[in-house]
């Protein structure tokens, strides 16, 4: 699913962000990418996401090779994550059903099947009941819940969440956490990046600590896949 | 891309367009004066080279026949070695209208005798026509002589050269030096209009840029997003394309009022209170119902070109993501 060998990440100016992270993440793992801030979990995921590319070394999603990937392959494999942003980044001039929608409409999925799969997401996720209620007008924990809907809703193979727990009240973060859980369970990987360990600890789940730039630990004690074998 | 998804973009566009309305509609004026500008050069230009081409059909190339060369003088012929010239003269002026017939460039050929030469030029002096009564005997006095217009003004000097070496042919005569300023009126105006035409175009061209800019730079956060959640290029740019097509196309639409409106009440006044200016050369201008729908097509066509083409230039730089 998700392979870095031998990666190295240098930004103009010559900081060493990312060096020697070789990592592989498995379908339906469900991960977290652990690290104090500036420890390199931001470059981490803009590598996944190719908003960065790699010094040294390969990034693989999905199949793509990162390094080689053209241009126009770039939003299909896009397509293959969903991510859940720290900011959520919801479009404010838009309802938290048609903030869902959208992410269908990008890849140009027909409008009845738009109708018919939105509802059900925001259902999954607990706000069908705020479907018409503008981000401006969600609580923190609603705005994270429909950028997971808009995660979710194309069904694609990995689920990103950076510091999904970062702007709400300790109380939703469990919940939060619960819901990417279920997430997994069904078999999709989800890859979770926090600086919260004691979050982390709470689930067994695999453990990934990155510090100044390179993966100190990999706990794969007690990680389980569910569906598959790892 | 399916229907619904380039009917939904389709729709973004045109809502792009009226939440962007204070920059919109200064864009609209704008671009509605740059396109009527281009259209006032383009009906000039139309009206220039018409004009040029219907001088052109009345500048003349006068081919003036050899006379035949006799020892005596007309008017101590007898009347049958007067019948001898005649006859010759005849085979003469037959052989080159021949020759001018098979020129090319040749548009209208009309023969004019010593008799009706002379006859022109009694009436042309008026009272005074009893001057050349007394040459009038003497019969060689006006040569014979063919009157030519010809198809391409351009060509004029060449055409004369091919009638001048007509066998039987004395020399031409044409009005070169009206041509050349006609030609290079035409050539001036038409000049002029495309670098007009090339300026508006290019000043079209940024204010749509910076209209398109403006709604971009308050959409990136959303452009940004519509990338991470795997939006093609293509996906980003359509609703700012329909937008920069759309403020284009109203742009052309009201220009072409402007300009149809304008070029009508123009041909009126000169059909009424104009027509003594106009009628001196009876010439006129080319007929509305002949150039409405060139006018429409190049408006719109060049309005939604425009349009489409600033949009594409200013959010290029927003898809390197």
């Amino acid at each position: 699913m998700i392979k870095f060998k031998g990666v190295k990440k240098v930004y103009p100016g010559g900081i060493v962000a990312l060096h020697d992270v070789d990592l592989e993440i498995k379908k339906g793992e469900f991960v977290f990418v652990l690290g104090h801030s500036g420890a390199g979990k931001s470059t981490f995921l803009k590598l996944i996401l190719h908003e960065e590319t790699a010094t040294e070394g390969v990034v693989t999603v999905n199949g793509y090779n990162l390094s080689k990937i053209k241009q126009k392959d770039i939003p299909y494999m896009r397509r293959g994550l969903g991510v859940v942003f720290q900011d959520f980044r919801l479009i404010p001039t838009m309802t938290a059903y048609e903030n869902v929608a959208f992410a269908m409409r990008v890849t140009n999925i027909p409008e009845r099947e738009i109708k018919k799969r939105v509802p059900y997401v925001l259902n999954l996720v607990g706000l069908a009941h705020k479907a018409k209620s503008f981000p401006p007008e969600l609580s923190g924990g609603e705005q994270q819940r429909v950028a997971l809907a808009r995660a979710l809703v194309h069904s694609p193979p990995i689920i990103i969440a950076d510091e999904p727990t970062g702007n709400i009240d300790p109380e939703l973060s469990v919940e939060i956490m619960e819901l990417l859980k279920a997430i997994n369970s069904v078999g999709t990987t989800v890859v979770v990046v926090t600086h919260e360990h004691d979050l982390a600890q709470r689930f067994n789940k695999r453990m990934i600590n990155i510090e100044n730039g390179t993966v100190v630990a990999d706990s794969n004690a007690g990680a389980e896949v569910n569906g598959y074998d790892i | 891309m399916t229907f619904s998804s380039f009917r939904y973009l389709c729709k973004q566009g045109f809502k792009n367009m009226v939440g962007n309305r204070l920059m919109s509609v200064a864009s609209i004026g704008v671009l509605t004066a740059c396109i009527a500008i281009i259209g006032v050069a383009s009906l000039l230009s139309l009206n220039v080279n018409s004009f040029v081409t219907f001088l052109g059909g009345k500048s003349e190339i006068v081919v003036y026949v050899k006379d035949i060369e006799t020892d005596i003088a007309w008017q101590d012929m007898t009347e049958e070695e007067r019948t001898g010239v005649d006859t010759r003269l005849a085979e003469r002026v037959m052989a080159v209208e021949n020759g001018i017939n098979a020129t090319p460039n040749i548009n209208t050929v009309k023969y004019v005798s010593k008799q009706d030469a002379l006859n022109e030029q009694m009436e042309q002096m008026g009272d005074y026509s009893y001057l050349l009564e007394d040459f009038a005997a003497q019969r060689d006095i006006y040569p014979a002589s063919f009157r030519v217009t010809v198809k391409d003004l351009e060509l004029i000097g060449q055409t004369a050269e091919d009638l001048t070496a007509i066998d039987g042919v004395d020399f031409c005569v044409t009005s070169q030096s009206l041509s050349n300023v006609l030609l290079n009126l035409r050539l001036g105006v038409n000049v002029a209009s495309i670098g007009l035409v090339a300026v508006l175009v290019l000043v079209s061209l940024v204010v749509i840029a910076n209209t398109i800019r403006l709604t971009v730079f308050a959409r990136r956060k959303e452009i940004n997003i519509m990338k991470f959640v795997g939006a093609t290029n293509a996906f980003i740019r359509l609703p700012f394309l329909v937008e920069g097509m759309l403020v284009g196309l109203i742009s052309a639409v009201l220009a072409f009022g402007i300009i149809s409106g304008g070029y009508v009440a123009l041909l009126n006044y000169l059909t009424s209170e104009g027509a003594n200016v106009m009628g001196v050369l009876s010439f006129q201008l080319v007929a509305y119902n002949k150039i409405w729908y060139m006018l429409l097509g190049g408006f719109v066509l060049s309005g939604v070109v425009v349009g489409g083409l600033g949009s594409a230039t200013s959010i290029r730089k927003h898809l390197k993501v």
